[in-house]
Protein backbone atom coordinates (compact mmCIF):
# COMPACT_ATOMS: atom_id res chain seq x y z
CA UNK A 1 0.00 0.00 0.00
CA UNK A 2 2.30 2.71 1.06
CA UNK A 3 6.59 1.78 0.42
CA UNK A 4 9.34 4.06 0.63
CA UNK A 5 12.39 3.13 -1.07
CA UNK A 6 15.71 5.31 0.29
CA UNK A 7 13.81 8.70 0.80
CA UNK A 8 15.87 11.10 1.75
CA UNK A 9 14.26 15.09 1.94
CA UNK A 10 16.50 17.69 3.13
CA UNK A 11 15.42 21.35 3.24
CA UNK A 12 17.14 24.38 2.10
CA UNK A 13 19.84 25.11 4.48
CA UNK A 14 20.61 22.02 5.01
CA UNK A 15 18.30 20.49 7.53
CA UNK A 16 17.78 16.42 6.71
CA UNK A 17 14.32 15.66 7.81
CA UNK A 18 14.36 12.18 6.57
CA UNK A 19 17.75 10.32 6.16
CA UNK A 20 17.53 7.00 3.70
CA UNK A 21 14.55 5.79 4.81
CA UNK A 22 12.99 2.46 3.65
CA UNK A 23 9.46 1.45 4.72
CA UNK A 24 7.11 -1.27 3.51
CA UNK A 25 3.38 -1.07 4.68
CA UNK A 26 0.93 -3.55 3.75
CA UNK A 27 -2.55 -2.96 3.42
CA UNK A 28 -5.12 -3.38 6.02
CA UNK A 29 -1.98 -2.61 8.57
CA UNK A 30 -2.15 -0.43 11.47
CA UNK A 31 1.50 1.50 12.22
CA UNK A 32 2.56 3.85 14.62
CA UNK A 33 5.08 6.02 14.15
CA UNK A 34 7.05 7.60 16.89
CA UNK A 35 9.66 9.67 17.48
CA UNK A 36 10.23 13.06 19.33
CA UNK A 37 9.85 16.12 17.52
CA UNK A 38 11.79 16.85 14.54
CA UNK A 39 12.47 13.25 14.30
CA UNK A 40 11.19 13.70 10.63
CA UNK A 41 7.31 11.91 11.79
CA UNK A 42 5.63 15.49 10.02
CA UNK A 43 7.78 15.43 7.32
CA UNK A 44 6.71 11.59 6.85
CA UNK A 45 3.34 12.45 6.48
CA UNK A 46 3.90 15.47 3.97
CA UNK A 47 5.40 13.24 1.97
CA UNK A 48 2.81 11.40 1.55
CA UNK A 49 0.10 13.53 1.07
CA UNK A 50 2.51 14.70 -1.46
CA UNK A 51 2.69 18.26 -0.14
CA UNK A 52 6.58 17.72 -0.55
CA UNK A 53 8.80 16.02 -2.73
CA UNK A 54 11.32 13.61 -2.00
CA UNK A 55 15.24 15.01 -2.35
CA UNK A 56 16.07 11.35 -3.43
CA UNK A 57 14.22 8.08 -3.72
CA UNK A 58 10.78 6.86 -4.23
CA UNK A 59 7.61 6.83 -2.76
CA UNK A 60 4.89 4.29 -3.74
CA UNK A 61 1.17 4.50 -2.98
CA UNK A 62 -0.78 1.69 -3.75
CA UNK A 63 1.83 1.29 -6.95
CA UNK A 64 2.35 4.42 -8.00
CA UNK A 65 5.28 7.10 -8.01
CA UNK A 66 3.66 10.24 -6.23
CA UNK A 67 6.52 12.14 -6.90
CA UNK A 68 6.11 12.09 -10.36
CA UNK A 69 1.94 12.66 -10.06
CA UNK A 70 1.29 15.33 -12.20
CA UNK A 71 -0.32 18.72 -10.21
CA UNK A 72 -3.90 18.30 -11.09
CA UNK A 73 -3.67 14.19 -10.10
CA UNK A 74 -2.64 15.34 -6.44
CA UNK A 75 -5.90 16.20 -5.19
CA UNK A 76 -6.78 12.36 -6.70
CA UNK A 77 -4.55 11.05 -4.39
CA UNK A 78 -5.32 12.81 -1.11
CA UNK A 79 -8.96 11.55 -1.98
CA UNK A 80 -7.38 7.81 -0.95
CA UNK A 81 -5.86 9.15 2.12
CA UNK A 82 -7.88 10.21 4.92
CA UNK A 83 -6.38 12.52 7.40
CA UNK A 84 -6.54 13.36 11.05
CA UNK A 85 -4.78 16.08 12.72
CA UNK A 86 -4.22 17.10 16.53
CA UNK A 87 -5.71 20.75 16.10
CA UNK A 88 -8.98 18.90 14.56
CA UNK A 89 -9.27 21.28 12.23
CA UNK A 90 -13.21 21.52 11.86
CA UNK A 91 -14.73 24.65 10.57
CA UNK A 92 -16.34 26.32 13.04
CA UNK A 93 -19.61 27.85 11.39
CA UNK A 94 -20.52 24.46 10.16
CA UNK A 95 -22.28 22.01 12.41
CA UNK A 96 -21.37 18.13 12.79
CA UNK A 97 -22.84 16.72 9.83
CA UNK A 98 -22.12 19.97 7.68
CA UNK A 99 -18.40 19.41 8.30
CA UNK A 100 -18.36 15.99 7.32
CA UNK A 101 -20.63 16.59 4.57
CA UNK A 102 -18.37 19.30 2.97
CA UNK A 103 -15.81 16.51 2.38
CA UNK A 104 -18.00 14.89 0.18
CA UNK A 105 -19.26 17.72 -1.45
CA UNK A 106 -15.98 19.39 -2.57
CA UNK A 107 -15.12 16.78 -4.34
CA UNK A 108 -18.10 16.55 -6.11
CA UNK A 109 -20.28 13.95 -4.58
CA UNK A 110 -23.74 13.75 -5.62
CA UNK A 111 -26.53 14.83 -2.81
CA UNK A 112 -27.85 11.78 -2.51
CA UNK A 113 -24.60 10.26 -1.98
CA UNK A 114 -23.89 12.71 0.74
CA UNK A 115 -27.34 11.98 2.46
CA UNK A 116 -26.55 8.16 2.42
CA UNK A 117 -22.81 8.06 3.66
CA UNK A 118 -22.45 11.11 6.38
CA UNK A 119 -25.10 9.62 8.60
CA UNK A 120 -23.73 6.28 8.30
CA UNK A 121 -20.13 7.54 9.45
CA UNK A 122 -21.90 10.09 12.01
CA UNK A 123 -22.99 6.69 13.20
CA UNK A 124 -19.79 4.63 13.23
CA UNK A 125 -17.93 7.40 14.91
CA UNK A 126 -21.12 7.31 17.83
CA UNK A 127 -21.72 11.36 16.96
CA UNK A 128 -25.25 10.42 15.58
CA UNK A 129 -27.16 12.24 18.43
CA UNK A 130 -24.75 15.26 17.88
CA UNK A 131 -25.81 16.04 13.85
CA UNK A 132 -26.79 19.44 14.62
CA UNK A 133 -24.23 20.67 16.81
CA UNK A 134 -21.52 23.26 16.31
CA UNK A 135 -17.91 21.95 16.87
CA UNK A 136 -17.54 25.00 19.71
CA UNK A 137 -20.46 22.80 21.75
CA UNK A 138 -18.15 19.27 21.42
CA UNK A 139 -15.91 18.18 23.82
CA UNK A 140 -12.10 17.90 22.00
CA UNK A 141 -12.93 13.92 22.07
CA UNK A 142 -16.12 14.68 20.13
CA UNK A 143 -14.11 17.20 17.89
CA UNK A 144 -11.76 14.27 16.96
CA UNK A 145 -14.24 12.11 16.28
CA UNK A 146 -16.02 14.28 13.87
CA UNK A 147 -12.49 15.07 12.44
CA UNK A 148 -12.16 10.93 11.87
CA UNK A 149 -15.36 11.06 10.63
CA UNK A 150 -14.67 13.32 7.87
CA UNK A 151 -11.47 11.30 7.22
CA UNK A 152 -13.14 8.23 6.37
CA UNK A 153 -16.93 9.03 5.14
CA UNK A 154 -15.11 8.94 1.54
CA UNK A 155 -13.86 5.29 1.96
CA UNK A 156 -10.25 6.24 1.77
CA UNK A 157 -7.42 3.70 1.33
CA UNK A 158 -5.01 5.14 3.89
CA UNK A 159 -6.43 7.03 7.51
CA UNK A 160 -3.36 8.97 8.29
CA UNK A 161 -3.14 10.84 12.60
CA UNK A 162 -0.88 13.33 12.79
CA UNK A 163 -1.21 12.66 16.55
CA UNK A 164 -4.44 12.08 17.33
CA UNK A 165 -4.60 12.42 20.77
CA UNK A 166 -2.37 15.29 21.15
CA UNK A 167 -4.62 17.62 22.38
CA UNK A 168 -7.16 14.93 24.28
CA UNK A 169 -6.79 12.92 28.31
CA UNK A 170 -5.95 9.69 28.11
CA UNK A 171 -9.33 8.09 28.94
CA UNK A 172 -10.52 10.12 26.12
CA UNK A 173 -7.39 9.06 23.93
CA UNK A 174 -8.25 5.54 24.36
CA UNK A 175 -11.51 5.59 22.48
CA UNK A 176 -9.95 7.50 19.86
CA UNK A 177 -7.90 4.98 19.19
CA UNK A 178 -10.45 2.39 19.33
CA UNK A 179 -12.56 4.10 16.80
CA UNK A 180 -9.13 3.62 14.78
CA UNK A 181 -8.77 -0.27 15.27
CA UNK A 182 -12.57 -0.84 14.14
CA UNK A 183 -11.47 1.67 11.13
CA UNK A 184 -8.56 -0.71 10.49
CA UNK A 185 -11.01 -3.45 11.12
CA UNK A 186 -12.82 -2.11 7.70
CA UNK A 187 -9.74 -3.12 6.03
CA UNK A 188 -8.28 0.47 5.73
CA UNK A 189 -4.58 0.86 6.13
CA UNK A 190 -3.74 3.57 9.23
CA UNK A 191 -0.67 5.43 9.86
CA UNK A 192 -0.62 6.79 13.10
CA UNK A 193 2.09 9.62 13.90
CA UNK A 194 2.18 9.74 17.44
CA UNK A 195 4.55 10.60 20.63
CA UNK A 196 1.79 9.58 22.91
CA UNK A 197 3.66 6.32 24.74
CA UNK A 198 0.22 5.62 26.73
CA UNK A 199 -1.87 4.27 23.21
CA UNK A 200 1.47 3.17 21.73
CA UNK A 201 2.09 0.25 24.57
CA UNK A 202 -1.45 -0.42 25.17
CA UNK A 203 -2.37 -1.33 21.34
CA UNK A 204 0.39 -3.54 21.22
CA UNK A 205 0.74 -2.81 17.36
CA UNK A 206 3.54 -2.56 14.57
CA UNK A 207 5.76 0.31 15.71
CA UNK A 208 8.48 2.28 13.50
CA UNK A 209 10.65 4.60 15.11
CA UNK A 210 12.55 8.05 13.62
CA UNK A 211 15.22 9.47 15.55
CA UNK A 212 16.50 12.70 13.74
CA UNK A 213 15.14 11.32 10.22
CA UNK A 214 16.70 8.32 10.65
CA UNK A 215 14.41 4.89 11.05
CA UNK A 216 15.97 3.11 14.20
CA UNK A 217 13.92 0.67 14.81
CA UNK A 218 10.96 -1.55 12.99
CA UNK A 219 9.33 -3.37 15.33
CA UNK A 220 5.89 -5.89 14.60
CA UNK A 221 4.06 -5.59 18.00
CA UNK A 222 6.02 -2.86 19.61
CA UNK A 223 5.90 -0.03 22.41
CA UNK A 224 6.77 3.05 22.36
CA UNK A 225 10.16 3.01 24.05
CA UNK A 226 12.60 0.21 23.83
CA UNK A 227 12.58 -3.72 25.43
CA UNK A 228 9.21 -5.49 26.26
CA UNK B 1 -15.16 16.38 -13.18
CA UNK B 2 -19.00 18.45 -11.86
CA UNK B 3 -19.15 21.23 -10.52
CA UNK B 4 -22.49 22.55 -9.75
CA UNK B 5 -23.61 26.06 -10.73
CA UNK B 6 -25.40 26.24 -7.48
CA UNK B 7 -22.29 25.56 -5.68
CA UNK B 8 -20.71 28.59 -7.37
CA UNK B 9 -23.36 30.62 -7.52
CA UNK B 10 -23.92 30.28 -3.42
CA UNK B 11 -20.03 30.94 -2.83
CA UNK B 12 -19.98 33.98 -5.28
CA UNK B 13 -22.23 35.60 -3.43
CA UNK B 14 -21.62 35.08 -0.06
CA UNK B 15 -17.77 36.34 -0.76
CA UNK B 16 -19.51 39.61 -3.16
CA UNK B 17 -21.31 40.07 0.11
CA UNK B 18 -18.60 39.53 2.81
CA UNK B 19 -16.52 41.69 1.13
CA UNK B 20 -18.90 44.19 0.02
CA UNK B 21 -17.13 47.44 0.83
CA UNK B 22 -14.07 46.30 -1.54
CA UNK B 23 -16.37 44.82 -3.91
CA UNK B 24 -18.00 48.45 -4.21
CA UNK B 25 -14.34 49.96 -4.85
CA UNK B 26 -13.21 47.43 -6.98
CA UNK B 27 -16.98 47.99 -9.38
CA UNK B 28 -16.72 51.67 -9.22
CA UNK B 29 -12.63 51.88 -10.56
CA UNK B 30 -13.64 49.80 -13.01
CA UNK B 31 -17.12 51.35 -14.04
CA UNK B 32 -15.03 54.72 -14.12
CA UNK B 33 -12.27 53.19 -15.77
CA UNK B 34 -14.38 51.73 -18.54
CA UNK B 35 -16.57 54.52 -18.91
CA UNK B 36 -13.27 56.63 -19.19
CA UNK B 37 -12.36 53.66 -22.68
CA UNK B 38 -16.11 53.78 -23.58
CA UNK B 39 -16.13 57.77 -23.92
CA UNK B 40 -13.11 58.37 -25.80
CA UNK B 41 -13.76 55.48 -28.51
CA UNK B 42 -17.77 57.16 -28.98
CA UNK B 43 -15.69 60.77 -29.35
CA UNK B 44 -13.25 58.81 -31.85
CA UNK B 45 -16.10 57.46 -33.93
CA UNK B 46 -17.97 60.65 -33.87
CA UNK B 47 -15.14 63.09 -34.65
CA UNK B 48 -14.38 60.73 -37.74
CA UNK B 49 -18.41 60.44 -38.74
CA UNK B 50 -18.72 64.02 -38.35
CA UNK B 51 -15.17 65.08 -40.21
CA UNK B 52 -16.85 62.38 -43.05
CA UNK B 53 -20.03 63.76 -43.06
CA UNK B 54 -18.61 66.89 -43.61
CA UNK B 55 -15.73 66.26 -45.94
CA UNK B 56 -18.42 63.92 -47.88
CA UNK B 57 -20.44 67.07 -47.94
CA UNK B 58 -19.39 70.33 -48.65
CA UNK B 59 -15.89 70.96 -48.55
CA UNK B 60 -15.48 74.23 -50.49
CA UNK B 61 -18.18 77.14 -50.83
CA UNK B 62 -17.63 79.92 -52.98
CA UNK B 63 -19.46 82.86 -51.95
CA UNK B 64 -21.15 84.97 -54.71
CA UNK B 65 -21.48 88.81 -54.83
CA UNK B 66 -25.49 89.85 -54.55
CA UNK B 67 -24.26 91.90 -57.70
CA UNK B 68 -22.72 89.07 -59.87
CA UNK B 69 -23.85 89.21 -63.20
CA UNK B 70 -25.83 85.81 -64.75
CA UNK B 71 -22.30 85.82 -67.02
CA UNK B 72 -19.83 86.37 -64.67
CA UNK B 73 -21.79 83.60 -62.15
CA UNK B 74 -22.23 81.21 -65.88
CA UNK B 75 -18.21 81.55 -65.80
CA UNK B 76 -17.83 80.44 -62.23
CA UNK B 77 -20.11 77.96 -62.64
CA UNK B 78 -18.18 76.47 -66.11
CA UNK B 79 -14.87 76.66 -64.31
CA UNK B 80 -16.04 74.42 -61.12
CA UNK B 81 -17.53 71.82 -62.87
CA UNK B 82 -14.28 71.61 -65.97
CA UNK B 83 -11.87 71.18 -62.36
CA UNK B 84 -10.93 67.30 -62.38
CA UNK B 85 -11.27 67.51 -58.75
CA UNK B 86 -14.45 68.80 -58.25
CA UNK B 87 -17.56 65.79 -58.26
CA UNK B 88 -20.56 68.14 -58.22
CA UNK B 89 -21.21 71.42 -57.15
CA UNK B 90 -25.27 72.60 -55.68
CA UNK B 91 -26.22 76.67 -56.16
CA UNK B 92 -27.63 77.55 -53.07
CA UNK B 93 -29.67 80.71 -53.30
CA UNK B 94 -29.46 84.04 -51.81
CA UNK B 95 -32.45 82.77 -49.48
CA UNK B 96 -31.35 79.92 -48.71
CA UNK B 97 -28.19 81.12 -47.51
CA UNK B 98 -29.76 84.08 -45.77
CA UNK B 99 -32.17 81.11 -43.93
CA UNK B 100 -29.06 79.46 -42.76
CA UNK B 101 -27.04 82.64 -41.80
CA UNK B 102 -30.14 83.55 -39.26
CA UNK B 103 -29.36 79.74 -37.57
CA UNK B 104 -25.69 80.25 -37.44
CA UNK B 105 -24.89 84.03 -36.39
CA UNK B 106 -25.81 85.61 -33.02
CA UNK B 107 -29.28 87.77 -33.56
CA UNK B 108 -27.68 90.69 -33.27
CA UNK B 109 -25.61 90.10 -36.30
CA UNK B 110 -28.73 88.36 -38.64
CA UNK B 111 -30.41 91.20 -37.53
CA UNK B 112 -28.19 93.40 -39.82
CA UNK B 113 -28.29 90.89 -42.51
CA UNK B 114 -31.43 90.96 -45.38
CA UNK B 115 -31.99 88.66 -47.99
CA UNK B 116 -30.74 90.87 -50.82
CA UNK B 117 -27.36 91.28 -48.85
CA UNK B 118 -26.54 88.04 -48.45
CA UNK B 119 -24.81 85.64 -50.58
CA UNK B 120 -25.49 83.15 -52.66
CA UNK B 121 -22.85 80.16 -52.94
CA UNK B 122 -21.55 77.33 -54.80
CA UNK B 123 -21.41 74.45 -52.27
CA UNK B 124 -19.13 71.92 -54.17
CA UNK B 125 -17.81 68.06 -53.14
CA UNK B 126 -14.42 67.27 -54.23
CA UNK B 127 -13.12 63.86 -54.87
CA UNK B 128 -9.99 65.19 -52.87
CA UNK B 129 -10.83 67.37 -49.79
CA UNK B 130 -7.27 68.81 -49.54
CA UNK B 131 -7.79 70.28 -53.05
CA UNK B 132 -9.79 72.84 -51.21
CA UNK B 133 -6.52 75.21 -51.15
CA UNK B 134 -6.25 74.98 -54.70
CA UNK B 135 -9.75 75.73 -55.36
CA UNK B 136 -9.72 79.03 -52.91
CA UNK B 137 -6.08 80.27 -54.63
CA UNK B 138 -8.08 80.28 -58.51
CA UNK B 139 -11.48 81.97 -57.22
CA UNK B 140 -9.60 83.81 -54.73
CA UNK B 141 -10.84 87.64 -56.40
CA UNK B 142 -12.03 86.19 -59.66
CA UNK B 143 -14.77 88.51 -60.91
CA UNK B 144 -18.49 88.54 -58.97
CA UNK B 145 -16.50 86.28 -56.32
CA UNK B 146 -16.54 87.70 -52.92
CA UNK B 147 -15.07 84.49 -50.68
CA UNK B 148 -13.99 81.04 -51.02
CA UNK B 149 -14.24 79.21 -47.62
CA UNK B 150 -13.29 75.41 -46.76
CA UNK B 151 -14.27 74.04 -43.78
CA UNK B 152 -10.69 72.06 -43.73
CA UNK B 153 -9.11 73.87 -41.14
CA UNK B 154 -11.55 74.23 -38.57
CA UNK B 155 -11.54 69.97 -39.46
CA UNK B 156 -8.36 69.51 -38.94
CA UNK B 157 -8.14 72.10 -35.89
CA UNK B 158 -11.39 70.07 -34.14
CA UNK B 159 -9.25 66.72 -35.39
CA UNK B 160 -6.19 67.69 -33.25
CA UNK B 161 -7.93 68.88 -30.50
CA UNK B 162 -9.84 65.54 -30.50
CA UNK B 163 -6.64 63.68 -30.85
CA UNK B 164 -5.09 64.75 -27.72
CA UNK B 165 -8.40 64.54 -25.66
CA UNK B 166 -8.51 60.95 -26.53
CA UNK B 167 -5.18 60.38 -25.85
CA UNK B 168 -5.25 61.69 -22.32
CA UNK B 169 -8.64 59.17 -21.74
CA UNK B 170 -7.12 56.63 -23.07
CA UNK B 171 -4.12 57.13 -20.78
CA UNK B 172 -6.10 57.88 -17.86
CA UNK B 173 -8.07 54.75 -18.65
CA UNK B 174 -5.36 52.73 -18.73
CA UNK B 175 -3.96 53.77 -15.07
CA UNK B 176 -7.05 53.09 -13.51
CA UNK B 177 -7.62 49.80 -15.55
CA UNK B 178 -4.48 48.91 -13.90
CA UNK B 179 -5.71 50.03 -10.34
CA UNK B 180 -9.00 48.07 -10.52
CA UNK B 181 -7.26 45.07 -11.81
CA UNK B 182 -5.46 45.09 -9.02
CA UNK B 183 -8.17 45.97 -6.47
CA UNK B 184 -9.91 43.09 -7.50
CA UNK B 185 -6.76 40.88 -7.30
CA UNK B 186 -7.26 42.29 -3.71
CA UNK B 187 -10.42 41.68 -2.94
CA UNK B 188 -10.08 37.98 -3.87
CA UNK B 189 -7.34 37.82 -1.47
CA UNK B 190 -9.34 38.82 0.67
CA UNK B 191 -11.74 36.66 0.16
CA UNK B 192 -9.61 33.73 0.02
CA UNK B 193 -7.58 34.92 3.04
CA UNK B 194 -11.28 35.35 5.12
CA UNK B 195 -11.99 31.11 3.86
CA UNK B 196 -8.06 29.93 4.32
CA UNK B 197 -9.81 27.30 6.86
CA UNK B 198 -12.28 25.89 4.04
CA UNK B 199 -9.51 26.05 1.47
CA UNK B 200 -7.28 23.59 3.67
CA UNK B 201 -9.90 21.64 4.58
CA UNK B 202 -11.03 21.29 0.54
CA UNK B 203 -7.03 20.73 -0.57
CA UNK B 204 -6.93 18.18 2.02
CA UNK B 205 -9.98 16.38 1.61
CA UNK B 206 -9.06 16.20 -2.12
CA UNK B 207 -11.31 18.87 -4.02
CA UNK B 208 -9.44 19.73 -7.23
CA UNK B 209 -8.08 23.20 -7.81
CA UNK B 210 -10.47 24.47 -10.53
CA UNK B 211 -13.56 23.14 -7.84
CA UNK B 212 -11.36 25.60 -5.40
CA UNK B 213 -10.66 28.18 -7.89
CA UNK B 214 -13.99 28.72 -9.54
CA UNK B 215 -16.02 30.73 -7.25
CA UNK B 216 -13.44 32.78 -6.39
CA UNK B 217 -12.23 33.59 -10.02
CA UNK B 218 -16.47 33.62 -10.31
CA UNK B 219 -16.40 36.84 -8.12
CA UNK B 220 -13.74 38.47 -9.58
CA UNK B 221 -15.73 38.07 -13.12
CA UNK B 222 -18.71 39.22 -11.61
CA UNK B 223 -17.12 42.38 -9.76
CA UNK B 224 -15.14 43.29 -13.52
CA UNK B 225 -19.03 42.89 -15.45
CA UNK B 226 -21.26 44.74 -12.48
CA UNK B 227 -18.50 48.00 -13.56
CA UNK B 228 -18.51 47.31 -17.29
CA UNK B 229 -22.17 47.74 -17.00
CA UNK B 230 -22.18 50.85 -15.38
CA UNK B 231 -19.58 52.06 -18.01
CA UNK B 232 -21.79 50.55 -21.16
CA UNK B 233 -24.72 52.54 -19.43
CA UNK B 234 -22.84 55.66 -19.29
CA UNK B 235 -22.28 54.78 -22.86
CA UNK B 236 -25.33 54.72 -23.99
CA UNK B 237 -26.95 57.48 -22.09
CA UNK B 238 -24.18 59.89 -23.38
CA UNK B 239 -25.36 58.61 -27.14
CA UNK B 240 -28.80 59.77 -26.34
CA UNK B 241 -27.61 63.06 -24.71
CA UNK B 242 -25.56 63.61 -27.69
CA UNK B 243 -29.18 62.31 -29.80
CA UNK B 244 -31.18 65.39 -27.28
CA UNK B 245 -28.79 68.14 -27.95
CA UNK B 246 -28.81 67.64 -31.79
CA UNK B 247 -31.98 67.49 -31.33
CA UNK B 248 -32.72 66.66 -35.13
CA UNK B 249 -31.15 69.80 -36.38
CA UNK B 250 -28.59 69.06 -39.09
CA UNK B 251 -26.16 72.15 -39.02
CA UNK B 252 -25.83 71.51 -35.16
CA UNK B 253 -22.19 69.80 -34.49
CA UNK B 254 -23.85 67.28 -31.77
CA UNK B 255 -26.02 66.14 -34.52
CA UNK B 256 -23.48 65.77 -37.02
CA UNK B 257 -21.42 63.63 -34.14
CA UNK B 258 -24.13 61.43 -33.30
CA UNK B 259 -23.35 57.95 -34.16
CA UNK B 260 -25.39 54.64 -35.40
CA UNK B 261 -26.93 52.53 -32.62
CA UNK B 262 -24.69 49.65 -34.08
CA UNK B 263 -21.51 51.14 -33.05
CA UNK B 264 -22.61 52.69 -29.99
CA UNK B 265 -23.66 48.35 -29.08
CA UNK B 266 -20.24 47.45 -30.42
CA UNK B 267 -18.84 50.07 -28.12
CA UNK B 268 -20.96 49.21 -25.10
CA UNK B 269 -20.23 44.94 -26.05
CA UNK B 270 -16.27 45.73 -25.99
CA UNK B 271 -16.80 47.80 -22.56
CA UNK B 272 -18.31 44.57 -21.22
CA UNK B 273 -15.65 42.00 -22.85
CA UNK B 274 -13.05 44.49 -21.07
CA UNK B 275 -14.47 44.47 -17.36
CA UNK B 276 -14.97 40.96 -17.58
CA UNK B 277 -11.03 40.18 -18.59
CA UNK B 278 -10.29 42.68 -15.99
CA UNK B 279 -12.20 40.53 -13.45
CA UNK B 280 -10.76 37.35 -14.83
CA UNK B 281 -7.31 37.96 -14.91
CA UNK B 282 -7.41 39.90 -11.57
CA UNK B 283 -8.83 37.17 -9.26
CA UNK B 284 -6.39 34.69 -11.28
CA UNK B 285 -3.75 35.89 -9.95
CA UNK B 286 -5.16 36.52 -6.60
CA UNK B 287 -5.84 32.95 -6.86
CA UNK B 288 -2.40 31.50 -8.09
CA UNK B 289 -0.11 32.21 -4.85
CA UNK B 290 -3.11 30.44 -2.58
CA UNK B 291 -3.08 27.52 -4.93
CA UNK B 292 0.58 26.52 -5.30
CA UNK B 293 0.62 22.93 -3.71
Amino acid sequence: MISFENVTKDYKGGTVAIRDMSVEIDKGEFVFFVGSSGSGKTTFIRLLLREEIPTHGRILVAGRDIANLSQWRIPYLRRNIGCVFQDFRLLPNKNVFENVAFALEVIGRPKHVVAAQVPQVLDLVGLSKKRESLPSELSGGEQQRVAVARAFVNRPLILLADEPTGNLDPATSQGIMRLLERINKTGTTVVIATHDAGIVDQMRRRVVELDHGTLVRDQARGVYGYGT
Amino acid sequence: MPVSVDYVARETASNLWRNRLMTIAAVLTVAVSLSLVGTSLLLRQGVAHATTQWQHGVSVAVFLKPSISDSQEHSVRQQLDQLPYVQSCLYRSQAYDFNEATHLLSPDEAQALTVASTPSSLRCVLNNPTQAQAIAKQFDGYPGVKAVDSPNQAIRNMESVTHILQLVFLILAVILLLSASVLILNTIRLAIFARRREVSVMKLVGATNWFIRLPFMFEGVVQGLLGAIVAALVVVILHLGLDALGNGQTTNIWYQMRLPTHEVVATSLLVLLVGVLIGSVGSALGIRRFLDA
